[in-house]
């Protein structure tokens, strides 16, 4: 493997955990408020809309579209998530939630404003699975 | 409606690579040019308000330090942080102080040596990532919004790289009027094209600089500061608006709370868009000013890149924006040159960049994760 720097990992707590956990057990889980039943991301420790702290985790599908895009072509910060040029996107996710997340796999000509995507799941380290997310190749 | 308040006094430093200089140290600087602009003393000041340096975010205890600094026991303090468009909303808030009587001459401070200065942090580290660790996906930098922002409003309405260009091309023609500017060599669309990506569909000649200064603004009621040494700058209309809710809300990427912050400002002054003869327009990127024209109603929503292009928001222009150049070309001290340049416009201190009659002057600003916009409208009083 080459020389670069770790991944940046995330940090983990109990608000977060679940999610992490779900990760790595390959699911991408987002929380759903028990009271409204709104699907919420990021992850919050009461419902934005009903301000319920009764909450259930539930998983998704993973598919959804790119929503933003942009290219990097300078990484900032000690641990670059990939090397330069890598894709940022905000994903639409098809049950309703928005997520940030770079897209794997895919030069800046993959990926464009609409693109089909899907996750997958990159294990950075014993402890930490991060969900990203990959062109999703059976669009038509 | 709106409450009695004006601009009687400006302080500027230098701004650019001051090594050797601190937060502290510029906010210090700043202050006291600003109260010898508006003929005060230090003693006449009883109102503070600040803004952090960006490498000091988390300093909510900055009224504090710069109180201590100044030797000022306030009636009237606060520090807030809200990115580029503090400026302004700490003007909205001197503004309500004075009218409200809670003091008299409130000074709106700021000081940052991102560039060269002894921060305690990186800017992008008093960023506070870390909540949404939203790093770990490579979402690094101020530029990551602006750049998945503005890749929409390009796919969506065909906004094109030669529009952005055009907001880099005249906001350096307007630099290099400004003796002042940090960067006042004139550029072209090649230039701009030419210029390497940083974040796509951000050129290096799409961003701002990234500069050391300090800036303070002096507010009191229009009738004290018509006793005192400057023309006074009435704050003729006022507005603020937010979106806290950067996923939740399915419009945060394109700014609706801009607009709303501008269409308050307008109806507490009374005027519209059509009235506006000379813009500052709060501009991190080039895009940025693009958004703006679309939220001020200077065009309609997707047709920005088509208003800032063939000259008309440069110098001569039908609507000069950011005649200081901006922090595209001038400097970047967070939105408060864009504010002080509104006063310099009003009062008619622009000298080869004033732009003639201008009376009516829109200064917005915007700021965190496109979250925060604050718009003012400035007069003669």
């Amino acid at each position: 493997m080459s020389e670069r720097a770790p991944k940046p990992i995330p940090v983990v707590h109990d608000g977060n955990r679940p999610f992490w956990d779900g990760a790595r057990a390959h699911r991408l889980v987002v929380q759903q408020c028990s009271a409204c039943g709104h699907l919420r991301y990021p992850i919050a420790a009461v419902c934005p809309q009903c301000l319920s702290d009764a909450t259930e985790w539930t998983a998704l599908s993973g598919c959804g579209t790119v929503f933003a895009r942009a290219v990097y072509h300078r990484a900032f910060g000690a641990n670059p998530v990939a090397d330069v040029p890598y894709v940022l996107a905000i994903v639409q996710l098809e049950e309703g939630p928005r997520m940030i997340s770079d897209i794997v796999d895919a030069g800046p000509e993959d990926v464009d404003v609409g693109t089909p995507v899907e996750v997958v799941f990159d294990l950075v380290s014993d402890d930490i699975t991060v969900p990203r997310f990959c062109v999703r190749e059976d669009q038509r | 409606m709106t409450p009695s308040a004006a601009i009687a006094g400006v302080g500027v430093t230098d701004q650019g690579k001051l090594p050797g200089r601190t937060n502290l140290s510029l906010a210090v600087e700043a202050f006291k040019r600003a109260v010898e602009d508006a003929g005060l003393r230090k003693e006449d000041i009883d109102g503070l308000l600040t803004e952090p340096g960006t490498t000091e975010f988390g300093w909510a205890l900055d009224y504090l330090r710069l109180g201590e600094a100044l030797g000022i026991n306030p009636s009237f303090t606060g520090t807030m942080m809200q990115g580029g468009a503090t400026a302004i909303n700490l003007v909205q808030m001197a503004a309500l102080a004075v009218d409200a009587g809670m003091a008299t001459y409130v000074a709106c401070v700021f000081g940052d040596a991102p560039r060269t200065g002894q921060a305690q942090r990186s800017s992008d580290q008093a960023h506070g990532v870390g909540e949404d660790n939203w790093e770990v996906w490579g979402a690094n930098g101020a530029i990551a919004w602006s750049a998945l922002s503005a890749s929409r409003h390009m796919a969506l309405y065909g906004t094109t790289p030669e529009q952005l260009g055009a907001v880099a091309v005249a906001a350096r023609a307007h630099a290099s009027r400004n003796p002042a500017a940090i960067m006042r060599e004139p550029i072209t669309l090649e230039d701009h094209q030419a210029s390497r990506w940083i974040v796509e569909p951000l050129r290096l000649l799409d961003c701002c600089l990234i500069s050391d200064g300090g800036a303070c603004v002096i507010v009191t009621t229009e009738e004290r500061a018509r006793a005192l040494r400057r023309p006074p700058v009435r704050i003729a209309g006022m507005g603020q608006a937010h979106t806290a809710q950067k996923l939740e809300h399915p419009d945060w990427w394109y700014g609706p709370h801009q607009r709303l912050a501008v269409s308050r400002a307008y109806e507490s002054a009374g005027i519209t868009s059509d009235d506006v003869q000379v813009a500052q327009l709060y501009d991190n990127f080039t895009i940025s000013v693009v958004l703006w024209a679309e939220h001020c109603g200077f065009c309609a929503v997707g047709e920005g890149g088509a208003f800032v292009a063939d000259g008309r928001i440069g110098p001569g222009g039908a609507l000069p924006v950011n005649t200081h150049g901006g922090h595209l070309s001038a400097a970047h001290p967070e939105g408060w040159l864009t504010l002080i340049e509104g006063v310099v416009q009003v009062r008619g201190d622009g000298g080869d960049r004033q732009v003639p009659g201008a009376e009516v002057c829109l200064v917005t600003g915007r700021g965190m994760l496109l979250n925060c916009a604050g718009a003012l409208v400035l007069t003669p009083s």
